[in-house]
């Protein structure tokens, strides 16, 4: 049957010339493939890989600096000076890379710095003894999930603010953590460091990667050194491990990803659902 | 006839008479064709495929063929029912898990399955709408059995997103030794092929169609003094109502005699509700709710205009009723629905409030200067385009020609798996299909097919139905005489 002038219009109404299962050359003409598909350079992901990176590092910070303080060999007083300097510079390089306070004033920051540090220090008697009837394993179990799932549910795409599931799992670890420290003072220092490391440094990261984009690698390759330095002293072959896997996430993991860009086969046609891309919600606000 | 039923019914029939019976009705199946239709949509519960399965069995029945439908049990509706013509249906007791569909475990149903194939002495197992996990367990016990095969899809689906993933892996899986397979648009197909990786030649295009004596126009029930747009749709995201929430006030506003009418339930109505109550639209919104089958033409017959947001549709039966209805057809230009409807018949739009609202302006003015034509010829135009009769004849066709091909062997259907599809579902599956294969045969030997009691036709060339009510009718004449 296929043959003579009639064309096989692409309509189901009315008799076709043609058999039921018949196939013309236009079958799948409409086929697209990878619409709107941008290709991606392997140096641009390495650079948002290293977020990844930067924040596996600062879980280990952490555990580094729990386990000196735990272990006597930082005393908690130096922590703390350790952790004033630190937030100084982090405030003042955050105010220096402006993009806006946010409608808060420095006032207001102060304020809510100073509740914070009254209630943790009031509370880390409490805290202290708060897991004194859980077994040390379970802690320390319990503290190493809460850490995995705050690395898992990191929000990587936009730090700022931190993602209130990865934020509560860090700080659930960092108590367990803390409440397992010889003294109240040791706990106080340990959770002043936890905010630091998982609520504050994200913020001024995201920061650093919108104002000064150049310096957001070097700050990124900066915590995985210190996370790497830090576990070395403890446990060397654990910051080997360590070292190893970021090596892995920042350099081989990206490599991957661009490789396999090349196979990347997205089909498109008139079967696909029609997307709403206005926003509708105007006709009800 | 009525002999024939006390033994069938009461007594197992002595081998001997199966084999005879079965040995006719061989040779008389040259033409004729037992079907079993298999999906978990069937009536009571209300829909496309559904009322599909209806028509069509109803038209196969009227051109000879026996027909009997296998779903599963709806409430209390379970066992064997009889709907018009002798057409037989068999509600399965098969647990319900999600969306009326049943759960899958490629074994569980086989031995229900069996009985009704064997005590049917079923040649085709048609199965429809790639949702029903009974209509692909059948699929695949049919083949074990070596049953000639036939799939309906009634649905688009996507390629991005995990779900469809895992659901194209397992239609390619389903469909990859089925002996043919139809489709419902052109679009349609081209989904299909892609999805389940398939020959295009085995693949068939055949439309659904409307009953034009069911939806038939009725000017007097509108009210002229104002424009009516007749909206029946199930309230869901993917039949577009966000969109309809856009254009209601947009136009509502523009024109101050517009109403509109809502059909249908689910879980967009809050939106529909949320501008009504908004814009203060009470008596120019009307929500009615969830409408019977039957209710969907009264319903239509008050409006000027139907409106159709979809944004999938595979074919779209709702607008072909609309238009057999003698309304003006506005609907998004989305999946196959340009392929139904003839351009003046229909107004195709993007979908997105600007252009849905465009469109349905074009209407109205045209609605408002008096130059559509009456509903009564666009009745009669539509009348024309689709038949079930139609539909009827062109599936018999593909069941002319699927009964000519043989059923690939067991070896020989686990060589189609594993090469068609991937090394890991085709293993996993061929494994499944050697074990479907020995349960098959522990079920043979428990109860051999000897054993089970052939049923009587409710339809078909030896349906009992008519035989009895003509010989009655003979009985009575020769009484009368």
């Amino acid at each position: 049957p296929p043959c003579g002038p009639v064309e096989n219009k692409k309509v189901l109404y009315g008799r076709q010339p043609y058999p039921d299962n018949y196939v013309d050359r236009r079958f799948l003409a409409e086929l697209r493939r990878n619409v709107g598909v941008q290709q991606l350079r392997y140096w641009s992901v390495a650079r948002e890989a290293g977020l990844v990176g930067q924040q596996v590092s600062c879980v280990a910070v952490f555990v580094a600096l729990w386990s000196s303080l735990d272990g006597g060999a930082l005393p908690p007083a130096a922590l703390l000076w350790g952790g004033l300097l630190a937030a100084l510079l982090g405030y003042g390089l955050h105010g220096a890379l402006g993009g806006g306070t946010g409608g808060r004033t420095r006032w207001a920051d102060l304020q809510s710095a100073a509740i914070f540090l009254a209630f943790t220090f009031g509370f880390s008697p409490v805290l202290k003894t708060l897991t004194e009837s859980v077994s040390t394993d379970t802690v320390y179990a319990m503290s190493a999930l809460m850490l995995l799932a705050h690395l898992l549910f990191f929000p990587y795409a936009r730090p700022s603010p931190p993602g209130s599931l990865s934020l509560n799992a860090a700080l659930f670890g960092s108590v367990c953590l803390a409440s397992r420290l010889p003294g109240a003072l040791h706990a106080f220092a340990m959770l002043t460091w936890a905010l630091l490391l998982f609520a504050l440094w994200p913020c001024l990261l995201q920061r650093l990667r919108d104002r000064a984009p150049r310096a957001f690698p070097w700050a990124a390759a900066l915590v995985s050194l210190a996370g790497v330095g830090g576990l070395s002293g403890l446990w060397p072959g654990g910051s080997v491990l360590l070292l190893l896997t970021l090596l892995a996430l920042t350099l081989a993991c990206p490599l991957l990803l661009v490789r396999l860009q090349r196979h990347k086969d997205n089909i498109h046609g008139p079967w696909d659902e029609a997307e709403i891309r206005e926003d509708l919600s105007r006709f009800l606000d | 006839c009525g002999v024939l039923l006390t033994t069938a019914t009461f007594a197992p029939p002595t081998p001997a008479l199966v084999r005879s019976h079965r040995a006719t009705a061989r040779a008389a199946g040259s033409g004729r064709h037992r079907i079993c239709m298999v999906s978990d949509f069937f009536y009571p519960n209300m829909g496309g495929v559904e009322s599909h399965i209806y028509q069509l069995s109803q038209c196969l029945v009227e051109q000879g063929h026996k027909v009997v439908i296998a779903t599963h049990a709806y409430g209390d509706r379970r066992g064997v029912r009889y709907l018009t013509r002798g057409l037989k249906v068999y509600y399965l007791p098969l647990q319900v898990m999600y969306n009326q569909s049943t759960s899958t475990t490629c074994f569980h149903s086989l031995p229900l399955l069996r009985c009704v194939f064997v005590r049917e002495r079923i040649t085709v197992v048609h199965a429809h709408s790639s949702f029903s996990a009974m209509a692909h367990d059948a699929l695949f016990h049919a083949k074990t059995m070596g049953l000639n095969t036939v799939f309906t899809d009634h649905s688009l689906f996507g390629f991005a997103d995990v779900s469809s993933v895992l659901t194209n892996k397992l239609l390619t899986v389903s469909l990859c030794d089925t002996n043919h397979i139809i489709c419902v648009s052109y679009t349609s197909k081209e989904n299909t092929v892609l999805r389940a990786g398939l020959d295009p030649e085995i693949v068939s295009v055949i439309p659904n169609a409307v009953d034009p004596t069911e939806f038939t126009p009725d000017p007097g029930r509108r009210d002229d003094s104002k424009i009516t747009v007749v909206v029946v749709s199930r309230l869901v995201y993917r039949k577009g109502i966000d969109l309809l929430g856009g254009i209601i006030p947009e136009l509502c506003a523009k024109h101050p005699d517009l109403c509109f009418l809502i059909g249908g339930e689910g879980p967009k109505r809050i939106v529909l509700e949320e501008v009504r109550e908004k814009y203060q639209l009470h008596d120019r919104v009307r929500l009615l709710g969830a409408l019977d089958h039957k209710d969907v033409r009264d319903v239509l017959v008050q409006g000027h205009i139907f409106l159709n947001t979809s944004l999938t549709e595979a074919f779209c039966m709702a607008i072909v009723e609309g238009a057999s209805c003698g309304l003006q057809v506005v609907s998004t230009c989305v999946g196959g629905i340009p392929e139904v409807l003839p351009d003046e018949m229909v107004t195709l739009c993007e979908p997105t409030v600007r252009s849905l609202c465009d469109g349905l302006e074009i209407v109205i003015a045209r609605q408002r200067s008096g130059s559509v034509p009456s509903p009564a010829s666009i009745h009669r135009r539509v009348e024309t385009l689709y038949t079930w009769r139609n539909v009827a004849e062109r599936t018999e066709k593909v069941y002319n020609r699927v009964s000519g091909q043989e059923v690939l062997s067991l070896d020989r259907r686990l060589t189609r798996l594993t090469s068609h599809c991937g090394s890991v579902a085709g293993a996993i599956f061929a494994f499944i299909a050697v074990l479907n294969y020995l349960f098959l045969l522990l079920l043979q030997w428990l109860i051999p097919d000897d054993v089970i009691d052939i049923a009587i036709d409710g339809s078909g060339p030896q349906s009992c139905w008519t035989q009895t009510s003509s010989k009655k009718g003979k009985r009575k004449a020769n009484q009368i005489l």
